[in-house]
């Protein structure tokens, strides 16, 4: 009985459609149809609604100017064709085939707000096979496949576009059930729902390329497969009407899943990736002016076992990624977003002077009734690990945590995607890292992330606006210009799991980026930095806490680069001798090194900064210069306050530094100063540096090494000669092999100041280092 | 000259002032442990050259265009630094020139760590955080070389260039380096 309703429920659906418009067949036409088994229905359409509204709680989401039509002329219909029938088994078969057709919905806003999310278009045709048919016990089931070709969408905000051209979707599902069965307790009192379950779920994606005004940003393409299962439940998070969802998802393991970003031929490829993830008390509410989203839960894992940068031949070796956003009622730290239709611009008055003028220009073309979206953040990720898996042995950054809010805006504007982002408020902190698996015990050394300027620990309250355009270096790719500022920040850089080390406190961080282009290349990522300057302002180096901590006095950094760079290759050292020079292991031995292989993966960053010489900015905003300030002796802002008066105290200043070509700062500067790093992750010689027990009590002499008993590596002797099998159990850690290297680094003046003077005096009237080459070979540990 | 001579006293007695005395390895196992990093390998400078001598860039100035193999001596194959200590453009340089060699050492740490106790009783009232810097037990030199030299330019390739050697120096062996350097801030930030 139910199965039949359900069946009457949705021919009525279909009905209603043809309802819509049909145009009567010509006798030709009719004489050329054949009859068959089932119904075949051929319909074409223009459908023209003016909005439709999903009220919730009383407040509207509208679509307005909804529109279905030809894509070669939108006053004309599509057509379509369904083929209808009922299988043996009962099963209730509808194959739609789609010509041609466009979607256009000309705007969408919440309880008529003056600004919209913009103006968006599909252009596609599709060929779908859907099979129902009702369970035993009650419910449908049933399986799915679809196509979708030279499809095409478009999203316009203000009369500009960014669209994905040729578009192709592939999906199909071996078996859905769908039920009205879902028990929900999770708030208190039970409700029933829908369950949705789909097992293998399988889509492929390919988009021929994400382009502004006709120029590429890149292709994506990507296969996944999974399985899911989807509770829904009537009523929200606020009100009484609403939507929540809970959903288990499982990323089925297979290596034919992947994703990849192409640019001009060459990738960036994620493949044979597995995982789940889970959400729960997903809900979606309409607000007075915003559409909210929100989670108490969301936890998953990813594995990805294969990235490749450019080179498909060399792997830089796999990824696991870890994690638990959750809830925090007792600080009262949640996971939401606010989808707000339009440009809502940031308050400029509380603005750091700083980044005020920036953020003013970057919105001066829009107001009130400008289209564009923009979201409110908040996030708490309650815990998180990463994983890098380098020729098997594997560094885990543990204890990730980090909680925050921002405000976010993007639209599109002349050829550009603007992105501002304000109010980025928060903390992050890393506990430290495990090295060998995941279980093994947490260590320190999350300094060695410095070297990538991935910092342990910090709080943030970050303005940002960014303006991405179409084309990178050569042809296709990203560029990027943008103006950021770092407000009062506190930064981490060697702490323990209790926050005591040495911390940058009171960071105000100035940036500003200037044709910053991404292309991904044969060789990896480049990334080309046309023109940069910057202000890092340190209140206070401390040493212990970040508030009470000592004070080692104020440090600032300025910065004025163009041309530099950076590319991320793919590989590592290979097979280095440490200690000595050689070109295989028996000459690098006999010279007094050690030989070490350090595989095939691993990862090669190549760094060119150019400093430039002091002097006006491209545009003409700014007068830049490469500086180093440290300053100490400050005056108090009021006794026992522990906060200083900036340029009060005395200053050694090393100023205008600059690289060139080897001939004077008149001289080009192509070369700059290079330093290339070759990362791997090795097993490390670690040596007792005195005779007795150590802090473990654990004994051993001087100069014994440190190996694991076993591969679980939570617990270790010290050996005097170690066996082959034994260091492969010897600690592992980042073995680095760099270059640094310049034709010319040269420093105008090195300088001191006085407080009770206006102008610094000079110590050294210049210096100039030329044709440095210098190479090392370091392995760094974790300890404990 | 004088100046230079200054503000290298000056550096060094900074250090003595951050100083603290060696601790005995029952003291060492009193301090609280933390996090930190081990390290070892080598550290080689010029030992093919440095970039201007790259003799397959035409851009580089001839009087750096030699060959620089390992075994080459060229004087222009290391790295050079000048410090102008007069008063700028009247005055000479002070040079470290032709700059090579190479220092491998086992074993320095890098940790912070805090020190509450020990001392001779000091520790507790320290009570604060220290950036160690562990000493590897030995650092090897081999080949290392410099030359100290005045000039009347910054650069070889500067008109009217000129220099004159003082002394060569070449460092081959072992130095025994142990012990912890402890680094805190102090005085009035």
């Amino acid at each position: 009985m139910k199965f039949k309703k359900i069946i009457l429920f949705i021919l009525g659906i279909i009905q209603s459609s043809l309802a819509v418009s049909l145009e009567r067949l010509s006798d030709s036409t009719l004489s050329n149809v054949q009859g068959q088994a089932g119904l075949t229905v051929e319909q074409s359409q223009l459908l023209n609604i003016a909005d439709f509204s999903y009220i919730d709680d009383g407040n509207s989401l509208t679509f307005e100017g909804i529109r279905i039509s030809s894509q070669t002329d939108v006053n004309a219909s599509s057509s379509q064709r369904y083929v209808i029938d009922i299988a043996a088994d009962g099963a209730l078969s509808v194959q739609t085939t789609v010509n041609p057709t466009q979607l256009h919905i000309k705007g969408i806003r919440i309880n008529n707000s003056m600004g919209s999310f913009g103006d968006l278009t599909l252009n596609f045709e599709s060929v779908t096979d859907f099979t129902i048919k009702g369970m035993h016990l009650g419910g449908l089931e049933g399986r799915f496949t679809t196509g979708i070709s030279n499809a095409e969408m478009i999203w316009q905000t203000n009369g500009h576009a960014m669209s994905f051209d040729n578009i192709s979707f592939n999906a199909s599902i071996d078996n859905f059930t769908f039920e009205y069965d879902a028990i929900d307790n999770t708030k208190g009192f039970s409700r029933t729902g829908l369950a949705l379950a789909m097992d293998n779920f399988d889509f492929s994606f390919s988009t021929g390329a994400l382009s502004l005004s006709g120029v590429s940003l890149g292709e994506l393409s990507g296969n996944l497969a999974l399985s899911a299962n989807l509770q829904v439940f009537g009523g929200g998070r606020n009100g009484a009407q609403g939507l929540t969802m809970h959903s288990q998802i499982s990323i089925l393991s297979d290596p034919e899943n992947y994703v990849r970003y192409t640019d001009d031929g060459n990738s960036l490829f994620m493949g044979d990736f597995s995982g789940f993830l889970n959400l729960t008390n997903l809900t979606f509410d309409i607000e007075s002016d915003h559409l909210a989203i929100a989670f108490d839960q969301m936890d998953g894992s990813f594995t990805a076992e294969k990235i490749l940068m450019g080179d498909s031949t060399r792997p830089i070796g796999s990824m696991e990624l870890n994690f638990l956003f959750e809830d925090d009622l007792l600080n009262n730290r949640h996971n939401r977003w606010q989808l707000y239709p339009g440009i809502r611009q940031p308050d400029f008055n509380t603005m750091p002077d700083q980044i005020k003028s920036y953020a003013q220009n970057f919105y001066s073309s829009l107001g009130p009734a400008s289209e564009g979206l923009s979201i409110s953040t908040q996030w708490n990720l309650a815990n998180a690990d990463l994983s890098y898996i380098d020729d098997g042995r594997r560094v885990v950054i543990s204890g990730i945590e980090s909680y925050g809010s921002a405000n976010t805006t993007i639209d599109v504007r002349d050829q550009k995607i603007a992105i501002g982002i304000s109010d980025l408020k928060g903390s992050y902190s890393i506990d430290g890292l495990r090295i060998g698996n995941k279980t093994a015990p947490i260590q320190g050394g999350a300094e060695l992330l410095l070297s990538l300027e991935v910092f342990q620990a910090m709080d943030f309250d970050i303005d940002g606006f960014t303006e991405i355009t179409a084309g990178g270096a050569s042809g296709g790719g990203i560029r990027i210009d943008g103006d950021y500022f770092f407000n009062n920040a506190n930064i981490g850089l060697s702490i323990d799991d209790t926050g005591e080390g040495i911390w940058a406190t009171g960071v105000n961080y100035d940036i500003h980026l200037r044709d910053i282009t991404f292309d991904v290349e044969s060789e990896g990522l480049k990334i080309h930095r046309g023109e940069q300057w910057s202000t890092m302002d340190i209140a206070n180096v401390r040493w212990g806490n970040k508030t009470t901590g000592l004070s080692l006095g104020r440090v600032k950094l300025e910065r004025f680069e163009q041309n530099s760079s950076l590319a991320i290759i793919p590989g590592g050292a290979g097979q280095v001798c440490v200690g000595a020079t050689a070109g295989n292991a028996t000459a690098c031995n006999s010279g007094g090194g050690r030989w070490e292989d350090r595989g095939e993966q691993g990862m090669t960053i190549a760094l060119k900064s150019a400093f430039a010489n002091a002097g006006l900015t491209t545009d003409g905003s700014a007068f830049a210069r490469n500086r180093l300030t440290w300053e100490n002796n400050r005056a108090e802002t009021s006794p026992g306050s522990g906060e200083y008066i900036n340029d009060s105290g005395t200053q050694i200043i090393f100023d205008n530094y600059s690289t060139n070509d080897g001939a004077g700062i008149s001289d080009t500067n192509n070369y700059g100063l290079q330093a290339n790093l070759n990362i791997d992750v090795y097993e490390t010689k670690v040596l007792k540096k005195s005779t007795g027990a150590d802090a473990n009590g654990i004994a051993g002499n001087i100069a014994d090494e440190l190996i694991y008993d076993n591969t679980d590596r939570d617990s270790y002797s010290y050996v005097a000669s170690p066996n082959s099998a034994q260091k492969a159990l010897r600690p592992l850690g980042f073995a680095v092999q760099g270059n640094v290297s310049f034709k010319e680094l040269n420093i105008d003046a090195i300088q001191l100041k006085h407080q009770n003077v206006a102008s610094p005096q000079t110590v050294f009237y210049g210096v100039v280092m030329q044709n440095l080459n210098l190479t090392t070979n370091l392995t760094a540990t974790p300890i404990q | 000259m004088i100046k230079i001579m200054l503000v290298i006293l000056c550096f060094f007695n900074t250090l003595n002032l951050l100083a603290l005395e060696p601790l005995a390895e029952e003291e060492m196992q009193q301090v609280l442990g933390q996090g930190g990093v081990y390290l070892s390998g080598d550290i080689t400078i010029n030992e093919n050259g440095g970039p201007l001598n790259d003799l397959a860039d035409s851009s580089n100035p001839a009087i750096w265009q030699k060959n620089c193999t390992g075994v080459s001596t060229h004087k222009r194959c290391g790295a050079r630094i000048a410090v102008n200590a007069g008063d700028g453009a009247n005055s000479g340089w002070l040079v470290l020139d032709n700059i090579r060699g190479r220092f491998s050492f086992e074993g320095m740490t890098l940790k912070t760590r805090k020190i509450d106790t020990g001392f001779g009783g000091d520790g507790a009232l320290f009570n604060n955080n220290v950036l160690e810097i562990g000493l590897p037990n030995t650092v090897s030199y081999g080949d290392v070389s410099y030359t100290l030299a005045n000039s009347s330019q910054a650069r070889p390739t500067d008109t009217g260039f000129n220099q004159t050697d003082i002394l060569n120096v070449n460092l081959d062996g072992d130095v025994s380096l142990r012990g912890n350097l402890l680094l805190f801030p102090t005085g009035n930030p």
